[in-house]
C-alpha cells in the first residue's frame, strides 16, 4: 500500500475540517456583536468581554462531552444535577478543609468521572435509551447533590478557585483562563474525533451501532467512554461555575444547565439523530447563547427574554441544516 | 410461579398494581407502628390525589406525543402550562371574562402552542426533541416578559381556589373519603377522552400504526403527517387545560407555574416511561399512565409523612429516579428474556 493511496482514502473519509453550519455561525456571532457594538459603546470593551468568555466555558466545555454523548447517538440530561453534585461537594471541601486549588479541581473533576461512569454503565450494559436512563439520575443526582447540601446553601467560599474566575487573578494576558481552558480542550477534541480511530469509532456508533459492531468497534466500551468523559468535563466545568459565583453556592445551581448544554450542541450543527457533529460548532454555539443572553441584559431589556432568542436560533440552526440535508440528497 | 413472574415482567399493568399495593401497604405498617409524622390512611391518600391531575393529565400528553413515534417527546409542556396560565389569568383575571369562554380560550391557545410543535415536528421534519426544546425557551421566555414578571391574581382567579377542595361524593359518599374536585373537574374527563381517542376512534388505531412503523403506515395510505401533527395539538390542548388547574392550585397565574424547579415535562415523560410507553413508539396504554401516576403519588405522600422538614422532598427525587431507572432497566431485560412488554 503506497502513501499516496491511504492519503486518498483519508481524503474521502473525512468531513471538510470546517463545517458549513459553523461558517454561518462565526458569520451569525459577527453580526451580533456588530450590532451590539453600535448600539451599546460598552460592549467591545474588555470589561464586557471578558465575563462573556468566561460564562461561555461551562456551557462550552460540558458541550464537548455532551457532542460526543450525542455523536454516538445518546444523550444526557443529567448534566445539571451532576454539575450540582461536583460544585457542592468542592465547595463544601474548600470551606471544610481549605484544600488547595488542584486538590479541589480533581476532587472535582473526579466526582463528575464517577458519577459520567453511572450513566454509562447503565447505558451501555443495561441496554437502555439514555435519555430515559439520564432522567432517572438526574433526579438521582438531584437527591445526592441536595443532601450534601444540607440545609441551605454553602457560605464563605474561600477564593482558592480564583484561577478560573472573573477577577483579575483569572486572566493572563487579558484572556479568562477558564475560556482557554475550554478552548484547549475543544481542539484536542476536535483532532481526537477527526484524527483518530478511536475518535471517528463515535461517528461510526451513532451511524450504526450495529454495522460498528460488526467492523470490530467495541461500542459497549466506547458509548461507556462518552458518558465518563462527560462526567470528567462536568466536573471540571463545576469548578468553573464556583469561581463564577460569589462566596455562596445556592441550591439552584446547575438547575436547567442540561437543557442549555445541549442548545448549544444543536445549534453547532450537531444532529441529535447522531452520527454528524463537531466539538468546534458547540463551542460557537454556546458563545452564540451567551452573546445574546449578555447583549440582552446590556440593551436593558428583560433578561428573560434571551430565551426566546435561544429558542429562534435552534429552530433556525437546525432548520438550516435540515434544508442543507434535504439538497444533499436531492443531488 | 414462573408464570405470574412473566406476567409482572411483562404486564406492566400488573406490575404496577402490585407496587402500588406494597407501597400502600408498607406505610399502613409504619403508621400503625408509629413511625410517620400523620396517619398515613384513606383520607390523606384521597386528600393527595389533588397532585395527581396536574401529573396524569401531562403523563398522557407525553403518552400522545411519544406514541406518534419518531423520537416523539414534547420537553415544551411545562413551558406552554406557563404560558396558557397567563392567558388565563389575562381572559378571567384581567378581563373579566365568563369561567367557560376563559377556560376555553386557554385550551385553545394550549393547542395552538401544540400546534407549533406539530407544525416543525411532523410538517418540517424537526426531530421532536429540538423541536420542543426551542419551543420550551420560546414559551417560557414568553409567559415571563408577557407581564412583566408579575403573578395575576385578581379576585376571579383567587377564588378560583374552590377547584382544589374537597368534595364529599353523592349517593355513597359518607362510606368513602372526600375526593378534590380537580378529579372529576378535569383529571377523569381527560383520561376518559384521551382513553376513547386511542382505543375507540381511527385516530388512535392510526397513532399506534404511525408509532409503530410510519414507513408501512404510509404504504397503507395513512396520512402520516396529519396523524402525527394532531398528536402534539392534542398534547398542547391537555396541557392548557392544565393550565387552569394549576392557576386555580396556586390561586394565582404564576409566569414560572410549569417552569420553576424541574419543571413539569420531566415527571410527565417519566410518568409516561414508567406507565410503559415505549420511548420508540407505538406502545402504551392510558391504564398504565393512570396507575403509574397513583404509584408515584401514593409514594410520594408517604415519603412527606416519613421525613421531618424539606428531607421528604429530597427523597421524592431519589424514589422518582431509582422507580424510573430500576423500570428501565426491567424494560431492557424482558425484551431480550421474553420479546418485550405487552403495554
Amino acid at each position: 500500500m503506497t502513501a499516496v493511496a491511504e492519503a486518498k482514502i483519508t481524503k474521502r473519509v473525512l468531513p471538510p475540517p470546517v463545517t458549513g453550519q459553523e461558517f454561518v455561525l462565526v458569520g451569525v456571532i459577527a453580526v451580533v456583536w456588530a450590532a451590539l457594538a453600535v448600539s451599546t459603546p460598552a460592549f467591545m470593551t474588555a470589561g464586557s468581554i471578558q465575563p462573556l468568555l468566561v460564562a461561555t466555558a461551562p456551557i462550552a466545555l460540558v458541550g464537548v462531552g455532551m457532542t460526543i454523548v450525542i455523536i454516538t447517538g445518546g444523550i444526557d440530561v443529567s448534566v445539571g444535577g451532576a454539575i450540582m453534585v461536583c460544585s457542592v461537594l468542592t465547595a463544601k471541601a474548600l470551606v471544610g478543609s481549605e484544600v488547595g486549588l488542584g486538590v479541589a479541581a480533581l476532587l472535582s473533576v473526579l466526582a463528575g468521572g464517577l458519577l459520567g461512569l453511572v450513566n454509562g454503565v447503565l447505558i451501555a450494559y443495561g441496554r437502555v435509551h439514555a435519555i430515559i436512563i439520564t432522567f432517572g439520575t438526574a433526579n438521582l443526582f438531584m437527591f445526592l447533590g441536595l443532601r450534601i447540601f444540607g440545609s441551605g446553601t454553602v457560605n464563605g467560599i474561600p477564593g482558592t478557585l480564583a484561577f478560573f474566575g472573573r477577577g483579575p487573578d483569572g486572566r493572563t494576558l487579558g484572556v479568562p483562563h477558564a475560556f482557554l481552558i475550554t478552548l484547549i480542550i475543544t481542539a484536542a477534541a476536535w483532532w481526537y474525533l477527526r484524527h483518530t480511530a478511536g475518535g471517528r469509532h463515535f461517528f461510526a456508533i451513532g451511524g450504526d451501532a450495529q454495522a460498528a459492531r460488526l467492523a470490530g468497534v467495541r461500542v459497549q466500551r466506547r458509548t461507556l467512554l462518552a458518558y465518563v468523559v462527560t462526567g470528567l468535563l462536568v466536573g471540571l466545568a463545576s469548578c468553573f461555575v464556583i469561581a463564577q459565583g460569589t462566596s455562596t453556592l445556592d441550591q439552584s445551581v446547575g438547575s436547567g444547565k442540561e437543557l442549555a448544554v445541549i442548545a448549544a450542541v444543536v445549534i453547532g450543527g450537531t444532529s441529535i439523530m447522531g452520527g454528524r457533529g463537531s466539538v468546534l460548532g458547540t463551542l460557537l454555539g454556546a458563545l452564540l447563547v451567551q452573546s445574546v443572553a449578555s447583549g440582552v441584559t446590556q440593551l436593558g431589556w428583560r433578561s428573560q427574554l434571551s430565551d426566546l432568542f435561544v429558542g429562534v436560533f435552534i429552530i433556525v440552526a437546525v432548520g438550516a441544516d435540515l434544508l442543507r440535508a434535504r439538497a444533499r440528497r436531492n443531488r | 410461579m414462573s408464570r405470574a413472574v412473566r406476567i409482572l415482567l411483562t404486564q406492566r399493568i400488573a406490575l404496577l398494581a402490585l407496587l402500588i399495593v406494597v407501597v400502600v401497604v408498607t406505610f399502613f405498617i409504619n403508621d400503625a407502628g408509629g413511625y410517620l409524622t400523620a396517619p398515613y390512611d384513606f383520607d390523606y391518600m384521597s386528600a393527595s390525589l389533588i397532585s395527581a391531575v396536574p401529573l396524569a393529565m401531562l403523563g398522557l400528553a407525553e403518552l400522545l406525543v411519544i406514541l406518534s413515534g419518531r423520537g416523539g417527546i414534547d420537553l415544551s409542556v411545562g413551558a406552554v402550562v406557563s404560558l396558557a396560565g397567563m392567558v388565563f389569568g389575562f381572559t378571567y383575571g384581567e378581563w373579566g371574562w365568563p369561567l367557560w369562554p376563559a377556560i376555553l380560550a386557554t385550551a385553545g391557545f394550549g393547542a395552538l402552542c401544540g400546534a407549533v410543535n406539530g407544525f416543525l415536528v411532523s410538517y418540517i421534519g424537526f426531530p421532536a426533541l429540538i423541536a420542543t426544546l426551542a419551543t420550551f425557551y420560546a414559551y417560557k421566555s414568553l409567559a415571563i416578559v408577557i407581564n412583566d414578571q408579575q403573578p395575576i391574581s385578581t379576585k376571579p382567579i383567587q377564588e378560583l381556589f374552590s377547584l382544589s377542595k374537597s368534595v364529599e361524593l353523592p349517593l355513597f359518599g359518607r362510606y368513602v373519603p372526600d375526593v378534590p374536585l380537580g378529579i372529576f373537574t378535569f383529571l377523569l374527563p381527560t383520561v376518559v377522552a384521551v382513553w376513547l381517542l386511542l382505543a375507540r376512534t381511527t385516530y388512535g388505531r392510526r397513532l399506534y400504526a404511525i408509532g409503530t412503523n410510519d414507513v408501512a403506515a404510509r404504504w397503507a395510505g395513512l396520512p402520516v403527517k396529519d396523524t402525527r401533527f394532531k398528536a402534539y395539538v392534542y398534547a398542547g390542548l391537555i396541557s392548557g387545560l392544565v393550565a387552569v388547574v394549576t392557576v386555580g392550585q396556586f390561586a394565582s397565574a404564576r409566569p414560572d407555574a410549569g417552569v420553576s424547579g424541574n419543571g413539569m415535562a420531566l415527571p410527565a415523560i417519566t410518568i409516561a416511561v414508567l406507565g410503559g410507553v415505549a420511548i420508540t413508539g407505538g406502545i402504551g396504554r392510558v391504564a398504565g399512565v393512570v396507575l403509574a401516576t397513583l404509584l408515584i403519588v401514593w409514594l410520594n405522600a408517604g415519603i412527606l409523612l416519613a421525613f421531618v422538614g424539606n428531607e421528604g422532598s429530597q427523597y421524592q427525587l431519589l424514589a422518582l429516579g431509582a422507580v424510573l431507572v430500576f423500570a428501565a432497566l426491567l424494560n431492557g431485560l424482558t425484551n431480550r428474556r421474553y420479546g418485550g412488554t405487552t403495554s
